[in-house]
Parts: structure tokens; C-alpha cells; sequence
């Protein structure tokens, strides 16, 4: 376990920030920038650093989720659905992290995550939306109004065993790694299962930390988590991700994919670099 | 079930769940921020690690809470489908505390 210093903790305080901000303006927990730093740049052991990242993620859901909730952007019904699938997927994944060996989860993260931004960047300017009003979106559908078109967005769910595994990996992938999940998530949701980007990345927000408690609460009772330096790191998320909820309302929906994207394949990188050594 | 009423139930539930959310993010931040200040400037002692571990569960508390609200709304809206997901939700979340436990040789 690191020794906690008055400088160190300011250091986590701001990675949590710059964390924070970016998740918030992707929908992912903040965790996928947090994790890296603390383990490649800090050099935390990989579990301690996964575990202040999923007490992150968690802070980060419970914020941004409070902020949007009333607004219907959040699809409520599906996350409660997917989350059966996540919770189940990080209970596995918490109970198995120490028996699995890094470099191979870590590689096979970076293959995901570039498959993933490719998914992305193919479809741009894909619009998986109903634009007529009225129309009945379904038990699982959504409809929320979009601030930039003026327009009430109406969606049906698509081929949701597709959205079910995608949120089981999501959840394996969290508690292993000490990400929301977000990553392998969205991407998916928007892509194949008709679910418009907004509407997915305020779901997946919402669903993260419930996913993370699962991973996170074996991480605590294994020891791993350092309170002082966890605490350090969620009021930098906090701070964060209160500044990235209001500049993501006036973010283009198109900015928010390409952003992903590249984010998407600088984690691959960083995943690959470290998981080949 | 109409969808006027389907759709009036599912705000009541939306907003509670903000409640929630909010109370449990700010009394965790409240505890975290000042077992923080306080180890940052006297140093580790008992009353600073019992306000960051207590912030610490809370924060961890803090869905759990989210998911229980959702399995009594479902049951109140007697919606049977979404009260059973909601509780194998709540299940596997009970799961891995009874796993961290074990891990923590308590068990």
C-alpha cells in the first residue's frame, strides 16, 4: 500500500478532477483514465488502483444520476434490466480478479477497446431515432427531450439479448480493471441495439454504480482499498464531474463519439503497452 | 396499467431515486472531505479514519439504497417483472458483500 502524503492526495485529488470532467462528458465512470494513471504513472499495485477507481465510479453515478433524474434522459426500466446482467458480471469478475493474470485481461482490453472506437467512428452520423412523437416506444423504449433539435426523441430497444451480454462483459470488465463498464457498454447500446447516444451514456452513468458497488465491496473487504487516497480521488471526481455535467448539455452528440473514439484507442495503447511487458 | 400511469409512476420513482442518490453522495462527501482534512493536517488518528471509513460505506451504501427504493416502488406499482429483477439486482449485490466478507476471513 502506498504512504499517504499531503502531496500525494493532492495529486489523486486532481487526477480525479481531470477524470471526472472527461468521464462525466462521455458517460463512462472516469475510471478508464484514473486507472491507468494510478497504476502506470503512480505505479499503485493494480488492485489498489482499481479499487479507489470503482469507489470513484460510484461517486460519479451517484451525482450525475441525481442531476439528470425527473429528466427522463436516463432510461430507467432498461438499466434495471441490464443491471442483472452487470451486477452478475462484476460479482464474477470481483471473486476472480486475483486468480487471473493482468497482462492477458489487459490486452484483451485493449483489443476491446479498439474494436469498440472503430464501432464508433463507422457511425458518426447514424441517428437511431423515431421522429415521430407519437409513437409508441415500447416497454424498454425511451423518449426524452433533446435540448440542440428542440425536438421530443422517441427510441425502441433492439435485440436486447445483444444489449444483455454486452452489459454482462461491461460488468466483468469493471470489476476487473476498476472502470464503470461504460467502455464496452455504450458503444454497443448505440450501435446495435437502437439506443441514441445521449440516452445511452446517461443509462450506462446510471447503471455504473451499482455495477461498481459489486466489484468495489469485495475490493474493500479484501484490503485493498486505501480510504485516505480514495477519498482524495472521489471529491477530485466530484468536483469533476459537476463541471463536465454542464459543459455535456451544450456538446454535440456527433463531438461526443469522435471524442469517445479517440479516448477509445489512447486507452487500447496505453492497455497494450502495459499488458506486453 | 395505463401508460398515463405507467408513465406518472415511473417519474415518482425517477425522482426518488435522485433523493436518494443525492442524500447518500453528499453525506459520504461530507465524511470523506473532512476525514481528509483532518488526517492531511494532524495526521492519521481515530476520529479521521472512523469519518473517511464511514464515508467510504456510505458511498458504497449509496446504490444499494437506489436498488432497494426500486424493488418497494415496483412492488407499491405492483409491476411483479420489475420488482423481480430489481430483487435478483439487490441479491447479487448481497452477494458480493457475503463474498467481501469471506475474503475478509470474518466468515
Amino acid at each position: 500500500m502506498p504512504a499517504v502524503t499531503p502531496a500525494l492526495a493532492a495529486i489523486i485529488f486532481s487526477a480525479g478532477a481531470v477524470s471526472g470532467t472527461l468521464g462525466a462528458l462521455l458517460g463512462l465512470g472516469g475510471g478508464v483514465f484514473l486507472v491507468p494513471f494510478l497504476n502506470l504513472v503512480l505505479g499503485f499495485p493494480f488492485g489498489v488502483a482499481a479499487a479507489i477507481s470503482l469507489t470513484t465510479v460510484i461517486a460519479t453515478s451517484s451525482t450525475v444520476s441525481a442531476g439528470r433524474a425527473g429528466r427522463q434522459l436516463i432510461n430507467m426500466r432498461l438499466g434495471m434490466l441490464l443491471e442483472v446482467a452487470t451486477a452478475g458480471g462484476s460479482f464474477l469478475g470481483g471473486i476472480t480478479a486475483h486468480l487471473i493474470a493482468q497482462s492477458l485481461l489487459q490486452r484483451l482490453f485493449g483489443i476491446v477497446a479498439a474494436v469498440v472506437a472503430m464501432i464508433m467512428l463507422t457511425r458518426l452520423r447514424r441517428r437511431n431515432v423515431i421522429l415521430d412523437p407519437a409513437a409508441d416506444p415500447g416497454v424498454l423504449g425511451g423518449r426524452y427531450y433533446e435540448d440542440e433539435s428542440a425536438t421530443t426523441v422517441t427510441y425502441r430497444v433492439r435485440r436486447l439479448p445483444v444489449a444483455l451480454g454486452a452489459s454482462f462483459l461491461a460488468g466483468n470488465v469493471s470489476s476487473l480493471l476498476g472502470i464503470g463498464g461504460g467502455i464496452v457498454k455504450v458503444p454497443i447500446l448505440n450501435a446495435w441495439c437502437g439506443i441514441p447516444l445521449r440516452a445511452a451514456a446517461a443509462t450506462s452513468a446510471f447503471m455504473i454504480g451499482v455495477t461498481a458497488t459489486a466489484g468495489g465491496v469485495i475490493y474493500y473487504g479484501r484490503g485493498q482499498l486505501e480510504p485516505t487516497l480514495a477519498a482524495a480521488a472521489v471529491l477530485g471526481v466530484q468536483i469533476g464531474s459537476w463541471g463536465g455535467m454542464r459543459f455535456g448539455a451544450t456538446a454535440s452528440a456527433k463531438w461526443l463519439k469522435a471524442l469517445m473514439a479517440v479516448v477509445l484507442f489512447v486507452v487500447s495503447a496505453m492497455m497494450f503497452a502495459r499488458g506486453g511487458r | 396499467m395505463t401508460r398515463g400511469e405507467r408513465h406518472a409512476g415511473a417519474l415518482r420513482l425517477e425522482r426518488m431515486i435522485g433523493r436518494v442518490l443525492r442524500a447518500g453522495v453528499t453525506t459520504s462527501s461530507v465524511c470523506l472531505a473532512s476525514g481528509l482534512l483532518w488526517t492531511m493536517a494532524e495526521g492519521t488518528s481515530a476520529p479521521a479514519r472512523l469519518l473517511l471509513q464511514t464515508g467510504i460505506v456510505v458511498l458504497l451504501a449509496t446504490p444499494v439504497a437506489r436498488v432497494v427504493v426500486s424493488v418497494a416502488e415496483y412492488v407499491v406499482e405492483r409491476d411483479w417483472g420489475f420488482a423481480t429483477l430489481t430483487a435478483i439486482v439487490l441479491l447479487e449485490l448481497l452477494a458480493s458483500a457475503l463474498a467481501a466478507l469471506v475474503f475478509n476471513r470474518r466468515l
